[in-house]
């Protein structure tokens, strides 16, 4: 549920970008960041170590402006990667209207790809929350590299919701704007529906 | 959450009186997931996005070393700067209280008038909202809004 103030006439909604460590959530939060209108933007806010790895989460605030009279925002968090800082993890997922999750399409990572699959579905359970019952995108990222599973296996292996799919190269942008404006409009349409 | 308009003039009421007794420079009201609610200061605050964000993410993580030290839970966080100080304090399970002030005023006056107000203040945020509103989440919304979405994402990449 976003947070709907009638006084300031505001409604702001959190997104979650989740995924297995380096592939890809805060290149796309950083693509975002990059590429929209300055004045829609708020700063980007990284809790990153020494190495530019996420530590705690990015952050960035987008306005969309004024519709229907309430001033409007998406709040867009990641959340970092790595295994051992699931605690961080639960803390970003909290409130949460959506989630992106970021699968890195290589080969290699598959292990790692299902392990955070798991570990968000575990997450969203125990916050009282159901991942079949929330707005979620499967972007399958990194589809510009060589040794890729294809979509459809992908698919087959991690889209257990029948949830949106965006393929995406989010070092080039490709995709990056297709799923944010994906899960966008999926969380206004469930607010709408509840 | 939804906050009513009669609620929240109530609240910014109460926050415009702590600020003048404890003379702090701002308070701002922030969901513990890290959304503004409301603020009330000497000037427009600054980034109040960013602020709601790291505040309720440094709170997270402080009730997260209390879990570790066998501590029901911190219900205060404060930083102490050269300049400005910030004082955090849990109003209800779901909404934070940010104080920022300066040498002009004493921590423990802060702190005393902050945790009158905090009571009063959890009192009026704990009022179920009631649905005597335009309900501004409608049909009408969900369609604006997708159109707002797509011309601020065109063109993008």
């Amino acid at each position: 549920m976003p947070l709907i103030n009638f006084a300031a006439r505001e409604i702001n909604y959190k997104i979650v970008y989740y995924g297995c460590a380096l592939c890809g959530k805060t290149t796309n939060v950083q693509y975002i960041y990059r590429k929209i209108r300055p004045e829609a933007r708020g700063k980007l806010i990284s809790i990153a170590t020494e190495e530019e790895r996420t530590l705690y989460f990015d952050f960035l605030s987008l306005s969309l402006g004024t519709v229907k009279g309430m001033q409007t925002r998406f709040h867009i968090y990641t959340v970092p990667g790595q295994p051992q800082y699931n605690a961080s993890r639960k803390l970003v997922l909290q409130g949460v209207d959506g989630v992106v999750f970021v699968v890195d399409s290589q080969i290699s990572r598959l292990d790692d790809n299902v392990e955070s699959y798991l570990n968000l579905w575990e997450n969203v359970l125990e916050q009282g929350d159901d991942l079949r019952q929330m707005p979620l995108v499967l972007q399958m990222n990194k589809r510009d590299l060589p040794e890729i599973f294809s979509v459809a296996d992908l698919n087959d292996l991690l889209n257990h919701t029948g949830s949106p799919v965006v393929e995406a190269s989010a070092l080039t942008g490709t995709g990056v704007f297709e799923t944010l404006k994906t899960i966008c409009k999926l969380v206004i349409a469930r607010t709408t529906a509840s | 959450m939804v906050l009513g308009q009669a609620q929240m003039r109530l609240v910014n009421h109460v926050l415009q009186e702590l600020r003048e007794a404890a003379g702090v420079r701002l308070i701002a009201l922030v969901s513990t997931s890290g959304q503004p609610i409301t603020a009330c200061s000497e000037q427009e605050p600054a980034d109040l996005q960013s602020l709601a964000s790291l505040t309720a993410g440094s709170f997270a993580a402080t009730r997260q070393l209390a879990r570790i030290l066998d501590e029901r839970e911190f219900t205060l966080l404060f930083h102490e700067g050269k300049h400005v100080s910030l004082h955090v304090a849990q109003v209800t399970p779901k909404v934070l209280m940010v104080m920022a002030f300066g040498s002009e005023t004493q921590l423990g006056k802060v702190r005393l008038y902050a945790s009158r107000a905090t009571a009063a203040l959890a009192e009026l945020l704990s009022v179920p909202y009631q649905t005597d509103e335009d309900p501004a989440v409608d049909e009408t919304y969900k369609v604006e809004a997708a159109k707002a979405i797509e011309e601020l994402f065109e063109n993008q990449e």
